[in-house]
């Protein structure tokens, strides 16, 4: 129990000294999951509109698909990107094994099923009558879209949320594709198994605290925002 | 010269959800400038009629003209002109005051907004300075309604369709609703359709009613309505029995059995039985209500036959002879061959 104790209290020393190979493992995950939550946004939510607000054939399926996939485990995303970019794999040649951009790549395809689902089922919910209050106000296609996505704007922000929590936490695609090197592609995550492994358990607890207030502030802006 | 064309005609309309066919309506007439309205229980297809009619529901099968012309739902020139206020309405989740604006601004229509907004929400006994900053959820479910009004109002349509437009408010939001529709007809020469359950409160502002029941639009206004359980007493004839051991024949239909339909002007009204034996049908009931038809002169009355009520319609002379008030004991009578099945 000491260790626990002494451990908490090392890592409030370490991040108020500024530890260089602490604060470089903060700014490299918050780097790299920042741009995947982007990305997977950027491709996660047409989808999820797209499938939320359309029928067409085939829309079960793909929608069990994309469900299923949100349970997609990180090591096995992290060994199928590792397969494409290493050396012998087809984009071998950009040589983005062991970088930050690799890192992103493989987190932004863990995150996109979690913002295609959570945007359709927000989609999915809306009320019946916001579609025809709109048309019967004379709004065309683009301003139904536009005013339906303003709408479930919180529901939006949930599924940003939920992703970037999911790429703050996970291990497997920064550890395979990252690599866990000091001072490039050492996130907070691959940095608490490493310390651990070492034995350091202020280290571990350091950066534990620290992803616990980036996952504070980040539903701490939410809240504000919907108050907004 | 020829005369203008009416708002709409709609011919052969029928729609279904899934095998089931909500509205089938052969031929429907709305004046310009006239107001309509559409008397019907739950269920009967007034929600659908006026989505068909604000063209935001295709039907399936059938034709609707607008001003003479054939038009498809979600056409961008029509949806300029007619608006819908459904029976729950939607706000966005925004001001009041950007909820107001929200069918100019998709015009792009920004001028005088402001001016515009005030006029809109005094249509609809609102304050603007109390208002206007005021979010969605900050209004009680009349001011919603009052607020949806304004939105419709503020475009001044050519067609303004209201769907129960008064089940969730209070009397004054219910006069203040009347009233700004009154004023978007006498002012812009809007045509309204309005479908309500408050045949009192339509009956004040409409020039005409229609009734709808099982999809069929029936132009006399409200008629009776008896549906099942029927028994079969012969090939020609089916009874409903009321609990209070009554009994309405009714000749069969030729086909299967569905709901009855006996037109209020076939139903006679008298304190005692009806001389004539042929009247296979005389019902003891009392009147629960009577109802001054606003064109006509004419008085609705409504009588209950144990839990049944069936409505005919009275001229003045007759209420003054048989010394007509609710509560009193009548007798109706028709022929049980003066129904027609649907």
């Amino acid at each position: 129990m000491d260790f626990i104790v002494a451990g908490f209290i090392k890592a409030i020393e370490l991040l108020i000294s500024g530890d260089i190979s602490t604060w470089t493992a903060v700014w490299a995950t918050l780097k790299v999951s920042t741009c995947s939550m982007l990305m997977s946004i950027g491709a996660g939510l047409p989808c999820g509109f797209v499938l939320g607000f359309f029928e067409f054939k085939g829309k079960k399926h793909l929608r069990t698909l994309v469900d299923t996939l949100l349970a997609l485990p990180t090591v096995f995303v992290g060994l199928a990107v590792y397969a494409v970019i290493s050396r012998q794999g087809p984009l071998g040649e950009l040589g983005l094994l062991f970088t930050l951009t690799g890192i992103a790549i493989g987190q932004t395809i863990l995150a996109f099923p979690i913002v295609t689902a959570i945007t359709a089922s927000t989609i999915e919910n809306i009320d019946y009558d916001l579609k025809l209050t709109l048309v019967s106000l004379g709004a065309g296609k683009r301003h139904i879209i536009a005013t339906c996505l303003w709408e479930v704007r919180y529901g939006i922000l949930a599924a940003a949320v939920t992703a970037y929590g999911r790429v703050l936490t996970e291990v497997g695609i920064s550890m395979m594709v990252g690599g866990n090197i000091k001072y490039h592609t050492r996130t907070v995550t691959t940095a608490i198994a490493l310390e651990t492994n070492k034995g350091l358990f202020a280290d571990g607890i350091a950066l534990g605290l620290v992803l616990i207030t980036i996952a504070f502030i980040v539903n701490l802006s939410l809240s504000f925002l919907r108050k907004q | 010269m020829t005369p203008p064309h009416p708002a709409y005609q709609l011919r052969h309309i029928q729609h279904y959800y899934g095998d089931k066919k909500v509205l089938d309506i052969q031929d429907l007439t709305i004046e310009n400038g006239s107001i309509t309205g559409l008397i019907g229980p739950n269920g009967s297809g007034k929600s659908t009629l006026l989505k068909i009619l604000a063209f935001a529901l295709r039907p399936t099968r059938g034709q609707i003209f607008y001003n003479g012309r054939p038009e498809v739902p979600f056409s961008q020139t029509i949806r300029s002109k007619v608006t819908l206020l459904t029976q729950k309405p939607y706000l966005l989740k925004r001001t009041v005051f950007e909820n107001i604006v929200y069918g100019l601004k998709i015009r792009r229509d920004d001028n005088d907004l402001t001016n515009r907004v005030k006029k809109a929400l005094l249509n609809v006994g609102l304050d603007y300075n109390r208002f206007a900053a005021r979010k969605w959820h900050e209004l009680s479910g009349g001011e919603a309604q009052r607020v949806a009004m304004a939105a419709r109002l503020i475009l001044k349509p050519e067609i303004l369709l209201l769907d129960e437009p008064i089940t969730s408010v209070d009397t004054k939001s219910a006069k203040l609703i009347r009233q700004a529709s009154l004023n978007a007809r006498d002012n812009w020469g809007t045509t309204l359709v309005i479908a309500s359950h408050d045949v009192q409160w339509l009956g004040s502002i409409s020039d005409r009613q229609l009734a709808i029941f099982n999809g069929t639009i029936f132009a006399t206004g409200m008629e009776n309505i008896i549906t099942g359980p029927f028994e079969k007493t012969g090939k020609k004839t089916i009874v409903k029995a009321l609990d209070d051991g009554q009994r309405i024949r009714l000749k069969a239909p030729a086909q299967e059995l569905g709901s009855a339909i006996i037109r209020k002007q076939n139903i006679t009204i008298g304190l005692e039985q009806h001389p004539d034996k042929g009247l296979d049908n005389q019902l003891s009931g009392h009147i629960v209500s009577l109802m001054l038809e606003n064109k006509s002169g004419h008085i609705m009355a409504t009588v209950a036959i144990h839990d049944l009520t069936l409505i005919t319609r009275l001229s003045p002379d007759q209420i003054s002879r048989f010394n007509l008030y609710p509560g009193k004991s009548v007798m109706l009578g028709f022929h049980s061959t003066d129904v027609e099945w649907i």
